[in-house]
């Protein structure tokens, strides 16, 4: 609506004016910060721990180390994360997790435990990735569109990641199929994250584009969801506020059990 | 004190002088000789005595005296009083008319003003302004504006720049009941919050109550702005209008019969869309934005005893953007009304009343054309009796039953695109309420208005309604079937208000209201959006309830010339609506799976000082107020400062006769900013930044003010021909005042994290020429 908003404005001849200012934030105590993935790739276990940082500070990854981390699938199978060479990082090599089945995440820092669950969701097939021209800010761009079908029956639920030249867009996409259960569809990945406007994001002939699909499970869709309608900084809700997680035990970030599928595109 | 003794021996002479004697009612309508427009709130006074009364809302008053021989004033600010001998041996009735105030008679008119304010009505909390008094008060792009206006006030805050909506008494802004000849508006704003609805030409009064509301008045918590439309010139035509920098303006009124009957248009465009399609830039020419406006009024006078009206607005904004998006809103509101005057003692008026606001979504992209539709429909039948039993007793007794529809939502999408045709349950609401109030004066010094208002609230089918636990999670659904009730809410309020002169220029004032509210705006953005859902109370949402006392003292300085006022309140709230974190209440059934409810609080004083008179007029108004929560799940259950929770709010406004071309005015404001919830962290996800919270509104925005600067000009006249040039200068300092404060990663060095404070506007220069004739 913010972006309705200015649009407003401008159409009616006024200017909207954005100033980067200097802002007293206080800082808080610090909090875990854990992301958990299983995916049906090799290697696709993995748990990325780190923590919050003061707003002043460099916007680099600090991993926790010195962390046990165990994924448990509902067939029982343990996997102990080992901490990778990059702190904060912990996989297991030689494994992929298996569409359809549970896992719980259990992740132990000194006296904090974690825990989390999520189930990985049947696949729905990618069948493709193309560029639609839309305009945007003003002006006609290209935009990556991405075509599948969804499945009849609700509570399917998408997340897609874009990587422009090897880039990867800030923006979150998330989509359920709420609305557009057992449609096929073709949805616009349109940027609106607060550089979106910069020239170089502009899909030029000749860029690659490449967009990762995961089918997520529903907890994940409000994790997802309530991030970017809450804490992406942006401003356009009243209510900031963190996002929803699937973690108990007092951390943020999410625990997904997921499918990908990737699709590369060169703009003609 | 001997004084006073004096007086109260007269008083009880008096009274029982009165019981002795023969009573008659005199009784008629007051009127402008001019325009025939009936005056609200025109002044009735016996000369020589502290008796009298006002005329109602559709200028109609009765006084009765004991028999004799009278000399009575019937007057009004802006117009010259007139005084009537009057000889009372029977019932009578005397219609009145008031000529305008000529220039050259500016002591009568100090003297009819100076008698404007009565110490002596119990109402508190509240304010009128015309539209003569609005007219000279500098605006954005020069477009008059009540609902602008009206936040210069104490106890009214602005919801910020870009934003029509407005807080009273630390309520939300959907807490106030707007009213445009009695027909409740459920979106005012145009243009998402540049404008409101209300064209200024076809408004006769405005009147706000932010405490003590009368029992007539019901079904929000914090105000109540009543907006009554022109009836349209009864003697003779005129055209009036307005040509601006964003929008023009026509207004025309007169006769269908002499004396009889009148009618009214009133129309209103902005045209940024026609410059907009001469652009060479096709990006910029197949967008869209406009938004227009229609008054209509018909009144016919039936006889001696009947009059009939028939009232109409139709507003809508439209917004296109590219061949992708459209969004289309509006008002629509309509109003019927039979006043019947059964004897010299007892006026009566019916309404029926249509209110309906929708907005309609296109959505284009590829194969996808998608529309989205919603709608809030009201019918409302209305009845009121005012009984002027004697001149210490005035009743109104009055029903009022409104059925509701809303629907909140419907999907329908072409074959081919993304979306399945779908609907929100359609919601349905029938509310009820019956009133009685009496102003009774008891001595000469004290007036009492007191009564009660008892509601009823059904719910009714057909429809899921559901159980949740206290995580939001469904419990179980229930279905009822059409017409069925699924809960019905009962409800007393008792409104009390009691005022005491002290002295003959001063006086004290308390009083007490409940309120109670069943719709609720339901929006979670910064902005107010024509897509904020309404929602009636449900088997979870529970009526929002007020009770508010206050106190007042009000004193006329240096020989009326200035009025000071200065008002405290304390407010407490139930059941009041907050969100979830990362709550979706667009697109949602069981929207109560999306809430938190909780209580409030607000308290604050409020000064004004009024100077009405002279060449210098205006206002300083200063409010010291608090407003918080309390809601379980939001800040650990502790109370917490409201969004609109500000401590401070200062108005200054200024208006100056320079000469008989010239005049200038000058307002300005500053208030404490917004609290708001700003991060205290941040985190990497996927590689991205985001921002960790740990309170809501625990930080502030900065204090905002802002300088307006206006002048008018009038242009020589041409016989009926009038016409003036209005300059106007908003944001005269150019203050960069934060309309949002986000955070981004850092365009320059995305290794650093930035605030970046948005502000919309700074020296907005406008013109507009008026004319009249």
């Amino acid at each position: 609506m913010k972006q309705l908003l200015y649009i407003a404005i401008v159409l009616i001849g006024l200017s909207a004016c954005q100033k980067v200012i200097d802002i007293n934030l206080n800082n808080a105590a610090k909090k875990y910060v854990i992301e958990g993935g299983v995916t049906d790739q090799i290697n696709g276990i993995g748990v990325r721990i780190s923590q919050t940082m003061d707003f002043s500070e460099d916007n680099t990854f600090e991993g926790v180390s010195g962390a046990t981390v165990i994924i448990t699938s509902d067939n029982a199978t343990e996997y102990v994360l080992q901490e990778t060479a990059s702190p904060g990082v912990y996989a297991t090599t030689g494994f992929k997790g298996r569409i359809g089945q549970t896992y719980s995440m259990y992740v132990q820092i000194g006296a904090d435990t974690f825990r989390a669950v999520s189930t990985m969701p049947n696949e729905v097939y990618f069948d493709s990735l193309g560029l639609e021209n839309r305009v945007v800010f003003g002006e006609t761009r290209r935009v990556p569109t991405v075509y599948y079908s969804d499945p009849q029956g609700k509570g399917n639920a998408y997340h897609f990641v874009e990587w422009h030249n090897g880039v990867q867009e800030r923006t979150i996409f998330v989509r359920n199929d709420e609305n557009t259960d057992g449609r096929s569809l073709s949805i616009q990945l349109v940027s609106f994250s607060s550089d979106s406007d910069n020239d170089e994001k502009k899909i030029k002939t000749g860029d690659t584009i490449t967009i990762e699909m995961q089918c997520i499970d529903q907890t994940v869709y409000k994790y997802w969801y309530s991030l970017d309608a809450g804490a992406t900084g942006e401003g356009q809700s009243a209510t900031p506020a963190n996002p929803v997680t699937n973690i108990t035990g007092g951390a943020l970030g999410y625990f997904s059990a997921h499918s990908v599928q990737r699709r590369t595109i060169i703009a003609d | 004190m001997s004084k006073t003794l004096i007086i109260v021996c007269c008083v009880l002479l008096s009274c029982l002088g009165a019981i002795a004697q023969a009573k008659f009612t005199i009784s008629g309508t007051i009127r402008s000789r001019k325009t025939g427009e009936t005056i609200i709130g025109a002044t009735v006074h016996v000369a020589g005595q502290s008796i009298g009364t006002v005329s109602n809302e559709y200028g109609f008053y009765s006084l009765t005296l004991p028999s004799g021989t009278y000399v009575i004033e019937f007057s009004t600010v802006g117009l010259q009083p007139v005084q009537e001998e009057i000889v009372l041996t029977q019932h009578t009735t005397r219609n009145i008319a008031l000529e305008d105030a000529s220039r050259s008679l500016k002591s009568v008119t100090i003297t009819a003003a100076g008698k404007q304010r009565n110490l002596n009505t119990p109402q508190m909390g509240m304010e009128q302004l015309t539209t003569k008094e609005m007219k000279n008060i500098p605006v954005l792009l020069g477009e008059k504006d009540v609902l602008k206006t009206i936040q210069l006030l104490p106890g009214i805050k602005s919801a910020g720049d870009g934003n029509s909506g407005f807080y009273v008494r630390g309520g939300a802004a959907d807490q106030n009941l707007i009213l445009l000849d009695e027909a409740p508006v459920y979106n005012a704003s145009h243009l998402f919050g540049f404008f409101s609805t209300f064209n200024s030409d076809a408004i006769k009064d405005v009147t706000v109550y932010k405490g003590g509301m009368p029992a007539q008045y019901g079904g929000r918590l914090s105000s109540v702005l009543d907006i009554k439309m022109n009836d349209g010139n009864n003697q003779d035509y005129n055209v009036s209008g307005g040509i601006g920098l964003i929008s023009s303006k026509v207004n025309i009124e007169g006769p269908l019969q002499k004396d009889k009957s009148s009618f009214l248009v009133s129309g209103r465009r902005t045209y940024v869309d026609l410059f907009l399609r001469l652009s060479n830039d096709s990006s910029i020419r197949n967008n869209s934005l406009y938004f227009y406006d229609l008054n209509a009024k018909l009144n016919y006078q039936l006889g001696k005893r009947d009059r009939l009206f028939a009232s109409g607005y139709f507003g809508a904004d439209n917004l296109v953007v590219g061949n992708n998006f459209g969004l289309k809103w509006g008002n629509g509101t309509g109003t019927l009304r039979w006043n019947h005057i059964y004897s010299s003692k007892m006026f009566s008026n019916t309404s029926l009343i249509f209110s309906n606001y929708n907005y309609k979504i296109n959505v284009k992209s590829g194969a996808n054309d998608v529309n989205i539709f919603s709608q809030i429909r009201d019918w409302n039948l209305k009845e009121e009796l005012q009984y002027y039993i004697s001149q210490r007793h005035n009743l109104r007794i009055g029903f009022n039953t409104i059925y509701h529809t809303m629907r909140p939502g419907e999907i329908t999408s072409s074959q081919l695109s993304n979306f399945n045709s779908s609907r929100l349950q359609q919601r349905y609401s029938w509310e009820n309420a019956v009133y009685i109030s009496d102003v009774w004066k008891a001595t000469d010094k004290l007036d009492l208005l007191y009564g009660a208002r008892l509601t009823a609230f059904s719910i009714l089918g057909e429809g899921d309604f559901f159980n949740i636990d206290k995580d939001g999670q469904i419990l179980d659904t229930l279905h009822y079937k059409s017409g069925e009730f699924v809960k019905t809410y009962v409800n007393l309020e008792p409104r009390l208000a009691i005022s005491y002169q002290l002295t003959d220029i001063s006086s004290v004032k308390a009083s007490y209201a409940r309120n109670v509210q069943n719709l609720h705006l339901i929006s979670n953005s910064t902005s107010s959006s024509p897509t904020d859902r309404w929602v009636a109370s449900t088997n979870i949402i529970k009526p929002e309830i007020s009770d508010q006392v206050s106190l007042g003292y009000y004193k006329n300085l240096y020989g009326s010339k200035y009025e000071l006022t200065v008002e405290t309140y304390y407010k407490t709230m139930l059941h009041q609506i907050d969100y979830r974190d990362g709550a979706d209440v667009l697109n949602n059934d069981a929207i109560e799976t999306q809430l938190l409810f909780g209580k409030g609080r607000a308290y604050g004083i409020e000064w004004l000082i009024k100077k009405k008179t002279g060449r210098v007029t205006g206002w300083v108004s200063y409010t010291l107020s608090k407003t918080q929560r309390k809601i379980d799940g939001i800040n650990n259950g502790n109370w917490y400062n409201a969004r609109q929770d500000r401590t401070h709010d200062v108005a200054v406004v200024g208006m100056y006769q320079l000469n008989e071309k010239w005049s200038l005015s000058a307002s300005w404001v500053y208030y404490t900013g917004d609290a708001v919830t700003f991060p205290s962290g941040k985190y990497l996800i996927n590689n991205v930044v985001y921002y960790y919270y740990t309170e809501r509104n625990g930080y502030r925005m900065p204090a905002y003010h802002r300088l307006d600067l206006g002048a008018t000009k009038q242009l020589r006249k041409h016989g009926r021909y009038s016409s003036e040039l209005a300059f106007s200068l908003y944001n005269a300092y150019g203050r960069e005042n934060a309309y949002t404060i986000t955070f981004r990663q850092s365009k320059e060095d995305p290794n650093k994290t930035e605030a970046v404070r948005t502000s919309l506007f700074r020296f907005v220069p406008s013109i507009s020429y008026n004319f009249k004739f």
